[in-house]
């Protein structure tokens, strides 16, 4: 009985963990939405991106698997990344496993 | 475990590890756990600097071939800021710590970029036994005068970053990065031993005396290129490349490049 996860609930959980990484610093005018940028809109500083990605590899396991999707991308892939992007990447990965969780 | 304590401070680490997992069937008779992954551990540069550098470029398509451990240095990222010990040695001594922590008992393969350059270095002298190999990129070591040339730039950047007017135009015009950044790098600078520290190291005398294989990369526009020709001239089978226009900020400026030849140094070294 694998429970769907909605990329609305992932959207949830991420903008909890950003509130936790950055705190009352987070530069954000309204609420977290899929385009909205990690560099270029939330300026996030690279410390702070890693700190994030090492959360949301604790709430959601093993089966996110960070490192390959990481290592697909160049520096400025990286730099460009979205909130969407994530939160379909992980979407993607728990749906990906067959009878998970 | 995102901090570890060790040799008394808490460090702020990454620890990354991919790969294909146990389930995946390739059709090969090999346990994949038999095959013993390299150990890399990478060590990045002064004050602006943290692990996010290496995360952000090189250490994820490593972390496919080999355990990656990354780390801020004392004093950066998120690791703990202690008033003093920022020498060499000092931080040569923390990495020796969080080998012993992580129990990593066998040879690693230590990628240093700028100060992280001259703290592999350091490692590889002072504990030949625990370094497989080196992997430099614009390695920063202290020759003649580089005292005052280091503690000289330091001051420089540090100089007026404590004005008011400073501060206010940072606040205005900067962007939130920029100012963390600048605000960060004055605390250091200004409440720390770091330019002290670094401006009493004595020049190295012992490259001869490395014995692992060693590769320099620099930038061939680098402010410090005397130090390539140096390891190449000094340390024993040093292979160094210099990468036509690039500068001292080769790792971001040429991430792909430098990618290509980390896994292709790792894969060389390790079949040794």
């Amino acid at each position: 009985m694998g429970e769907e996860i909605t990329a609305e609930a992932v959207l949830a959980e991420l903008d909890a963990i950003l509130t936790e990484v950055v705190g009352d610093d987070l530069l954000l005018d309204g609420p977290l939405a899929m385009d909205t940028s990690f560099d270029e809109d939330l300026q996030l500083e690279s410390i702070e991106f890693v700190a994030l990605a090492e959360k949301l590899l604790i709430t959601y396991g093993e089966r996110v698997d960070f490192v390959a999707w990481m290592a697909t991308m160049e520096l400025d892939d990286i730099i460009a990344l979205t909130v969407g992007q994530v939160v379909d990447f992980v979407v993607e990965s728990l749906a990906a496993v067959p009878g998970g969780g | 475990m995102p901090h570890v304590q060790a040799n008394g401070l808490s460090f702020h680490v990454q620890e990354l590890r991919g790969g294909p997992s146990e389930g995946t069937s390739n059709g090969s008779s090999d346990s994949p756990a038999a095959v013993a992954r390299p150990k890399v551990v990478m060590l990045h540069g002064l004050v602006i600097d943290n692990l996010s550098s290496w995360y952000y470029t090189i250490a994820h398509p490593m972390a496919l071939e080999a355990d990656v451990h990354l780390y801020d240095l004392r004093g950066h990222g998120r690791t703990e800021q202690p008033a003093s010990g920022y020498s060499v040695d000092e931080n040569v001594d923390d990495l020796v710590a969080l080998l012993d922590h992580w129990g990593i008992d066998e040879p690693v393969h230590l990628f240093g970029n700028s100060f992280g350059g001259v703290v592999s270095l350091a490692m590889a002298h002072r504990h030949p036994e625990r370094v497989a190999s080196l992997f430099l990129i614009e390695a920063h070591f202290a020759v003649e005068g580089w005292g005052e040339h280091m503690a000289g730039s330091l001051a420089l950047a540090a100089f007026g970053l404590d004005e008011d007017a400073v501060q206010d135009w940072l606040a205005e015009n900067a962007d939130r990065k920029l100012s963390r950044l600048a605000k960060r790098s004055e605390r250091f600078l200004m409440e720390t031993s770091l330019i002290d520290d670094l401006q009493a190291e004595k020049p190295i005398d012992w490259l001869a005396e490395i014995a692992c294989p060693t590769f320099a990369i620099y930038g061939s526009e680098s402010d410090i290129l005397d130090r390539a020709r140096e390891l190449e001239a000094k340390v024993p089978g040093c292979e160094l490349e210099i990468v036509p226009g690039s500068s001292h900020s080769l790792l971001t400026e040429e991430s792909n490049l430098i990618r290509e030849r980390a896994l292709a140094w790792i894969a060389r070294t390790q079949r040794g």
